[in-house]
């Protein structure tokens, strides 16, 4: 497989409503993009659009709808999907379509319009449950976070204060972030005091429903040393579906965030993550979903990613930084372009570009992370200078 | 099963609905169309600056070249009938009391068409390459919307 390459990145402001179309926010995305790195419609190949379920947007087939504003016209474009983890899908998506040696520049464009959906997207979620034996209870997507968050502070003897750690580090990250949606400086208490969605969540445990569109160029190794003097390689992918029926997992630990891990582990020759990756996104729609992904990521023994951010090595300035673009808690929660602003973000930290986000150190490896379907599928890439 | 379900009782069934509505932003291109609809009567199209394709209704962006636009040609709500269809059931499978006509309308100066609804008439039957034109809503009752046009007719 030939080596590929991210030379362009582009993203959207989060907002909660943008005037913008769906269309509209992925051109603003996918043109910043070429225009980071000089490159125009004509030199790209084929495009892939990620956007998650038809039902945020109320258009169905979205990938068609998206495709002129994501650069599709008259190219080969295709539309991947899997739930919240498409913006790391995506990527992946893009990736063999150059691995495979069938194109050289690629244009990858993630797109979600959530404020399209009344009264509240959530709504839109009512149907992915089993509708015999679950829809009958009216349950939500908050229950079933709830139910997994108990889960793992139970087995894991870990308290709320300790996640709620996640979400004050998150939105303070992404105030340094000029696209983020929910940059704020918060407490403990004020998480613990907010309030309560369904218990143990409390609202500001939870990432907002926003509207953006994020967008990357992969290149071909050949093509990425002509129009790149600082070429961002994919070392690594992997993807994994657990059982799609959440009720038959022990919900304390996400086996398909370790599997999807360990295929991306092999490809990049790596052996031990926490000491050979300097940077991670992992995907954070919940506090304790970043630490939940953390081990499941291999970067600690399961329960240990909340002494990891008790003791600041999670910090933007700690030894290992998660989450220095301020994640989905506090950039914003535009499905899948959350998870494409992660593989952003280790683009512009391994350039040195984050501005005042930039990790210390001069990282040379990150790895971003997505999860998504009915909570069992995983997708990590991991990007190296 | 090959027979269509027409009583879904007879076997055991959960029933569902997906509660969700829409509320739609019209857009950055379309803000100025729908205005300068209703208050003046007028049909904006974008120009490339780049390629020269006209996009009618505007877009933001051009989809060949990937210019940013602007809805800066204003046009007379007149065309030529590019295709027509005349509807005779509904979504359903009802037959219409009256059948509808609709078409697609190439705007004079655009280069993309506009489809819309044609006026009923059994004096001017639709026919490909005709001139039609729009018939709008009373300014009083325009509302900034694609059915501030009530249809286009034959000139
Ligand atoms: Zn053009």
């Amino acid at each position: 497989m030939g080596k590929v390459a991210v030379v362009g990145a582009g993203m959207t402001r989060f907002v909660r409503r943008a005037q913008e179309t769906g269309k509209e926010l992925s051109y603003l995305a996918a043109r910043m993009a070429l225009d980071s790195c000089g490159l125009t419609l004509k030199d790209v190949d084929a495009v892939v659009v990620g956007s998650a379920p038809d039902a945020f947007d109320g258009v169905h087939m979205k990938g068609e709808y998206l495709a002129d504003g994501s650069g599709g016209w008259q190219k080969p474009t295709l539309r991947c999907f899997v739930g919240g983890a498409t913006g790391v899908f995506a990527p992946i998506v893009g990736w063999y379509h150059v691995a495979s040696g069938q194109f050289d520049t690629v244009l990858v464009v993630c797109e979600e319009k959530m404020s399209s959906c009344h009264p509240h997207p959530q709504g839109a979620f009512l149907t992915i449950f089993d509708h015999t034996t679950e829809r009958a209870l009216g349950p939500n997507l908050l229950w079933i976070f709830a139910l997994e968050m108990n889960r793992y502070m139970t087995v894991h003897g870990i308290t709320k204060e300790e996640i709620a750690l996640v979400a004050v580090k998150n939105k303070k990250n992404a105030l340094d972030h000029p696209c983020a949606h929910l940059g704020s400086e918060i407490t403990v208490d004020d998480v613990l005091n907010s309030e309560v969605m369904a218990w143990p969540v409390n609202r500001l445990d939870v990432s907002p429903a926003s509207d953006g569109a994020a967008a990357i160029v992969m290149c071909s190794e050949r093509v990425a040393k002509r129009v790149s003097d600082r070429p961002v390689w994919v070392e690594g992918v992997g993807w994994h579906l657990d059982t799609a029926y959440w009720t038959n997992r022990d919900l304390y630990y996400p086996r398909y965030v370790e599997y999807a891990a360990r295929m991306a582990y092999d490809m990049a020759g790596i052996k031990e993550p926490r000491k050979e990756i300097n940077i991670v996104e992992p995907y954070d729609p919940f506090d304790y979903k970043e630490l939940h992904h953390l081990e499941g990521l291999l970067f600690c023994k399961p329960g240990e990613a909340a002494k990891l951010t008790v003791d600041g090595v999670t910090a933007r300035d700690g030894d290992l930084p998660v989450c220095p673009s301020g994640g989905l808690l506090g950039v914003g929660n535009p499905i899948a372009a959350a998870g494409l602003m992660k593989v952003c973000e280790l683009f512009w930290q391994l350039r040195g570009e984050a501005g005042r986000r930039q990790v210390p150190g001069q990282p040379r490896r990150g790895l971003a992370q997505a999860w998504g379907d009915l909570m069992q599928v995983g997708t990590v890439v991991i990007l190296g200078i | 099963m090959r027979e269509k379900i027409t009583n879904p009782d007879a076997i055991r069934t959960w029933p569902g609905k997906v509660p969700v509505e829409y509320v739609y932003t019209v857009g950055v291109a379309s803000e100025p169309f729908f205005r300068a609809l209703m208050e003046r009567g007028r049909l904006l199209a974008s120009p490339c600056p780049e390629c020269g394709v006209r996009y009618l209704p505007p877009r933001l962006f051009c989809e060949r070249c990937f210019s940013r636009l602007e809805a800066s040609l204003e046009l007379e709500p007149r065309g030529t009938l590019e295709a027509f269809t005349v509807v005779h059931v509904d979504l359903d499978g009802n037959r219409l009391d009256e059948p509808q006509a609709y078409g697609l309308v190439r705007i004079h100066g655009a280069d993309t068409a506009l489809v819309h609804r044609l006026a009923a008439s059994d004096a001017d039957e639709p026919e490909v390459g005709m001139e039609v034109e729009a018939v709008l809503l009373p300014p009083a009752e325009r509302t900034g919307s694609i059915l501030d046009i009530r249809h286009f007719r034959p000139v």
